[in-house]
């Protein structure tokens, strides 16, 4: 204990002869909320199996509460909660019996925060699961997860079947739920305004490769993007000391975004004329590192 | 003060805890938040934006760091009183260290007259008042 609850290191992974990740490592710090971006087809659903043990890599390991991902005891399992995309379900089952019998298989099953969150969003136990909306599922699929009280919660693309307000509901509940307990969240999302919300810390994927890790609350202070126009652009040496991402624009500029240690001073064409220095929100700087 | 009355844009190019020090800030030095007031708590702060608690106790934290606000059994945070506020001035001034020092190294590479650099502040300074 006291080491990271979810971390890999060097994972390479191919379908069909096609990359999908590409030596990408990841280590969660106990009680952080990890936001995992990027864009369709990133790699983040195939990152996330791998990590908890439900897919192989081809090289790398991955370690879950101290145990290897393939060979995690039944003792870890029951402290993992995990969110799938799309959420099986026993759809012959009435919520609140499903709610009953999955309970019975965890030692600290929260009977009274299960009936809370199904009064609170409306959702009467006696109704059958296949006649359940995708966001009243995923609604489900997200208190089974936090009833048993994990220690390590994994969603993946938690919000994609909310409308807005069932998707504050649902980073409320994160936020409060998870961040109070000490629970150590990873979710997957490509909607930034959620992650900005909620995470702690911020993991971008991109091409296969993790091209930003960094907390949540430095990022915007650290990152700078520059906008450089294009008579500047010629003069320009190679890479700058920082640079993460460099994009030609349409105009012959250059959109470059660097990353400084907190305190420390921008690279040196900051100042200069024909350099226009910007604070990117989250949004931009993701934008800029995965286009 | 509601968790409401604080706007949270997580657009934004500032960090949301630094919205959140820099709104609170704002409120006590337009005295829209009085000396003993209570803060909403933590939990509620982060319940009605549905962000991070963590963050919202950092904003607390720095402010109470600075002296704005301090922590009162059985009521949370409360705006302190403003003598204490008068009485940390230069623990205050401490804190602009960094980015002062920041700024005064870049003024050196751009090769910048210490009056420009010295004008300039002083307007930017006006213009916040």
């Amino acid at each position: 204990m006291g080491g990271s609850p979810l971390r890999c290191e060097g994972i390479f992974k191919r379908y069909d002869g096609n990359v999908v990740l590409n030596d990408v490592s990841l280590s969660l710090l106990p009680g952080a909320i990890f936001g995992l971006v990027g864009r369709n087809g990133a790699g983040k659903t195939t990152l996330i199996q791998i990590l908890l043990g439900l897919l192989q890599a081809d090289s790398g390991s991955a370690v879950v509460m101290d145990e290897p991902a393939l060979a995690m005891t039944d003792a870890s399992k029951r402290r993992l909660g995990y969110v799938p995309q799309q959420p099986e379900t026993l759809g012959w089952m009435h919520v609140g019996d499903m709610l009953n019998f999955v309970g019975d298989f965890y030692p600290m099953w929260d009977q009274p925060y299960v009936e809370d969150c199904l009064k609170r969003w409306s959702i009467a136990p006696s109704r059958p699961l296949s006649k359940l909306s995708p966001g009243e599922r995923q609604r489900i699929a997200l208190i089974r997860a936090l009833a048993i009280r994990p220690q390590l919660l994994v969603l993946d693309e938690p919000a994609a079947a909310l409308d807005p307000v069932a998707r504050r509901d649902l980073l409320r509940e994160l936020a409060l739920r998870a961040g109070e307990s000490g629970t150590t969240v990873l979710f997957s999302t490509h909607i930034v305004s959620d992650l900005e919300r909620v995470a702690s810390h911020v993991a971008c994927l991109h091409h296969h490769k993790m091209v930003l890790i960094a907390p949540m609350d430095d990022l915007k202070e650290t990152h700078a993007l520059l906008q450089v126009n294009s008579d500047m652009a010629e003069q320009l040496p190679g890479k700058l000391p920082g640079e993460l991402s460099r994009r030609r624009r349409s105009d012959g500029g250059l959109s470059i975004i660097v990353v400084r240690d907190s305190g420390a001073v921008w690279p040196a064409p900051a100042g200069e004329a024909g350099v226009q220095f910007e604070s990117p929100g989250l949004e931009d700087l993701i934008i800029e590192l995965t286009s | 003060m509601n968790p409401e009355d604080l706007s949270i844009r997580p657009g934004a190019a500032e960090p949301i805890y630094r919205q959140i020090v820099e709104q609170l800030r704002r409120l006590i030095a337009s005295k829209q938040l009085s000396s003993g007031e209570s803060l909403p708590s933590v939990r509620d702060v982060a319940g009605q934006h549905a962000i991070n608690p963590m963050t919202v106790s950092r904003a607390y934290g720095l402010l109470e760091l600075e002296g704005l606000l301090e922590r009162q059994r059985g009521k949370g945070m409360v705006v302190a009183a403003s003598r204490r506020r008068l009485q940390t001035d230069d623990r205050r001034l401490e804190q602009l260290e960094p980015g002062l020092t920041d700024i005064v190294r870049q003024a050196r590479e751009l090769g910048l007259a210490d009056r420009l650099v010295v004008e300039r502040l002083k307007v930017l300074l006006e213009r916040e008042k």
